[in-house]
């Protein structure tokens, strides 16, 4: 099984080879070139990250058993994430009462809490939420197509 | 006795009727996020904050409710050692040793009301060294310059992990990443746009609050997902009646003032923390009552010595949090990012600027102890039955609320979507092991270190030597260093003695 920590280890260096290279490649200020400006600071970072990460990918630590990455909860983890995008995008359309209730509901049930009780808890508490915010706090949270 | 007149108007703040209601509130939900198992102290008041604003409070009153659920947070960690041997979290640790066994012996009760007097006493102890520490230290630390500064912002990154901290390397790569993502946005003082690949949304930076959020409860529930951890520990203990002695009160009393002092050293100290708090004071005791105790068989003195010293070092870790700006545990971070977005700069500055609030904060903590001494006496069994809430139905509920707390002070999808992706790499840094609190810092330290830094510079016409110049900049880069090293050596040791006490 590949670590966890080389395949980190070569994502995080890359990504701070590329930060570093940003920080060459920065417009010249207003001001003129100074001897330390805007650049140093990511320049020094893009070294301390790009070395931490350079010691990960040839000198990982050994996982003990048991730990490490899951691969088998993978599209649990791809589900749960796809939910949250989701519901980012659809609070606006379809208001904020419907959209957390299915996201509240559908991470319970993944959760292991039967399909009934999940859709329950949803509507109580999103219902709940909204009305505490809406009408206690005085703010507003998207309504939806219900909206008059 | 200058100091108590600037308390008993920290008092008069804190004690107005607004303040004082939503310092209850606080304790309330600080208590209930300590005592819930995944909900830890650094999580819960993460998730309280974007709440403190939405809810429009003025910066006092919102750091009397945050401080409040602190205290709380640290108090309810101890009812699920006691009840479930589960600690709520990693100070807590040393409390199942003894809570549990007294659990077991049918005397749950009794060991919850001693733990919550031994927290409060040790919260105490601290407390009063705070206020008498803090404003000594903040007079000291305005003598530091920009170069100063910056080698104490190193010195808070090396000495984060802690000598229990194990890997440096780790630490290092999280700091780096938190002052890189630090660096987005427009540079406040060229002009330059760093970073922001031309997104509107990228100009004023990211946002911390959004990063913590998405950083401890979205990564929370991730674990959670993965692990199917959806049901609730059973708990095998049974609720009895108190019968509380007067006898066992003076008991544990002398404990629990060594438990406070030695809690609040370790607080204070650079990379001690709340941890070591509660074990070093869980083993001298040990030491002191020798083999007239009864340790790991439910005695009373166990229970009292990690609590209190556990409160005593959450209280310690304040004076550095709020004298030089630099906190020293998870939740202290959070408590900061809460005051940086409330645009109080932290540091000494602070007692001479705002007095007002530092003092008003002190009170709420003092207050704050004594309303969770006398909620959880009473209402320990309301904790105990909210304790029997299932993970799978909290954390759905908790992951909604962060997300509406974020949505109501942004209101922009944008925010959100970062969020989630700030969850996603906290959960795959947690798998790995690196630790998230560094990213923190380094998000709220990056911009004040990157202002030293090209101060120092220019005064000094870029002369990198020039940060190393003073004696106290030396004395200041020496610790750090110190720091750095000393986890890889004696840290292995530490944890190993730790883990065995703990078995």
């Amino acid at each position: 099984m590949i670590n966890l920590d080389r395949i980190l280890g070569l994502v995080l260096l890359t990504l701070a080879v590329a930060y570093g290279w940003g920080a060459f490649n920065f417009p010249v200020a207003f001001a003129g070139p100074e001897s330390v400006g805007p650049a140093t600071f990511p320049k020094i970072l893009a070294f301390i990250v790009g070395a931490c990460s350079l010691y990960m990918l040839v000198k990982p630590d050994s996982l003990e058993e048991g730990e490490g990455f899951e691969y088998k909860a993978l599209p649990e983890l791809l589900l749960v994430l796809a939910v949250l995008v989701l519901y980012v995008f659809m609070m606006e359309p379809l208001g904020f009462v419907l959209s957390t209730a299915i996201m509240v509901a559908v991470l319970c049930w993944r959760m292991g809490v039967k399909p009934l009780y999940a859709g329950v808890t949803g509507i109580v508490s999103s219902t709940l939420v909204f009305l505490l915010f809406h009408f206690g706090l005085a703010l507003p949270l998207p309504i939806g197509p219900w909206e008059v | 006795m200058e100091t108590l007149g600037l308390l008993m108007d920290g008092f008069n703040t804190a004690l107005s009727l607004e303040n004082f209601l939503y310092a209850l509130l606080g304790c309330f939900i600080g208590t209930l996020i300590g005592a819930l198992p995944g909900l830890g102290p650094a999580n819960g008041v993460a998730i309280m904050i974007p709440l403190a604003f939405t809810l429009g409070l003025p910066p006092e009153t919102a750091l009397i409710m945050l401080t409040s659920v602190y205290a709380g947070a640290m108090y309810g960690g101890r009812i699920s050692s006691i009840l479930l041997n589960i600690p709520g979290d990693e100070p807590a640790m040393m409390t199942c040793l003894d809570g549990y066994p007294m659990a077991r012996q049918g005397k749950a009760a009794e060991a919850l009301a001693l733990s919550a007097l031994a927290s409060f006493i040790g919260s105490l102890v601290a407390t009063i060294g705070l206020i008498f520490l803090a404003p000594v230290l903040a007079r000291f630390a305005l003598s530091f310059g920009a170069a100063e500064y910056f080698a104490l912002v190193v010195l808070a990154f090396a000495t984060l992990g802690g000598v229990t901290g194990k890997n440096p390397v780790k630490s290092a790569l999280a700091a780096g990443i938190g002052l890189a993502i630090a660096t987005v946005g427009i540079d406040l003082s060229t002009g330059t746009q760093r970073y922001t690949f031309d997104v509107l949304e990228l100009f004023e930076g990211i946002d911390f609050i959004v990063a913590i959020v998405g950083l401890f409860a979205v990564s929370e529930l991730l674990l959670f997902i993965e692990a199917h951890q959806g049901s609730t520990p059973r708990s095998e203990v049974k609720m009895n009646p108190l019968r509380l002695s007067f006898a066992s009160v003076v008991q544990i009393l002398p404990t629990s003032l060594r438990g406070g002092v030695l809690g609040f050293i370790a607080g204070v100290l650079p990379g001690a923390g709340a941890s070591l708090g509660s074990f070093v004071s869980y083993t001298l005791e040990k030491r002191i009552v020798g083999s007239k105790g009864y340790f790991g068989e439910g005695d009373p003195r166990g229970i009292a010595a990690p609590e209190a010293g556990n409160n005593g070092a959450a209280s310690g870790a304040l004076v550095p949090m709020l004298t030089l700006g630099i906190p020293g545990s998870a939740t202290t971070a959070v408590l900061l990012a809460m005051l940086v977005s409330f645009n109080i700069t932290p540091g000494p500055l602070m007692f001479t600027q705002n007095a007002d609030i530092v003092w008003g904060v002190i009170a709420a903590l003092l207050l704050g102890n004594i309303l969770l001494l006398l909620l959880n006496i009473p209402l320990v069994g309301i904790f105990v039955r909210l304790l029997s809430i299932p993970p799978r139905y909290l954390l759905p509920i908790v992951t909604m609320v962060a997300f509406v707390g974020v949505y109501a002070i942004s209101r922009s999808a944008f925010d959100l979507c970062f969020m989630i992706a700030f969850g996603v790499m906290g959960y795959i840094f947690r798998k790995a092991e690196i630790p998230l609190v560094p990213i923190i810092l380094g998000m709220l330290l990056g911009p004040e270190m990157e202002k030293n830094l090209r101060h120092v510079m220019q005064i000094h016409d870029g002369d990198w030597t020039m940060l190393w110049d003073s004696s106290l900049s030396i004395g200041l880069w020496c610790i750090a260093l110190a720091g750095l090293i000393l986890p890889a050596i004696i840290g292995p040791i530490l944890r190993v003695r730790m883990r065995r006490t703990a078995d």
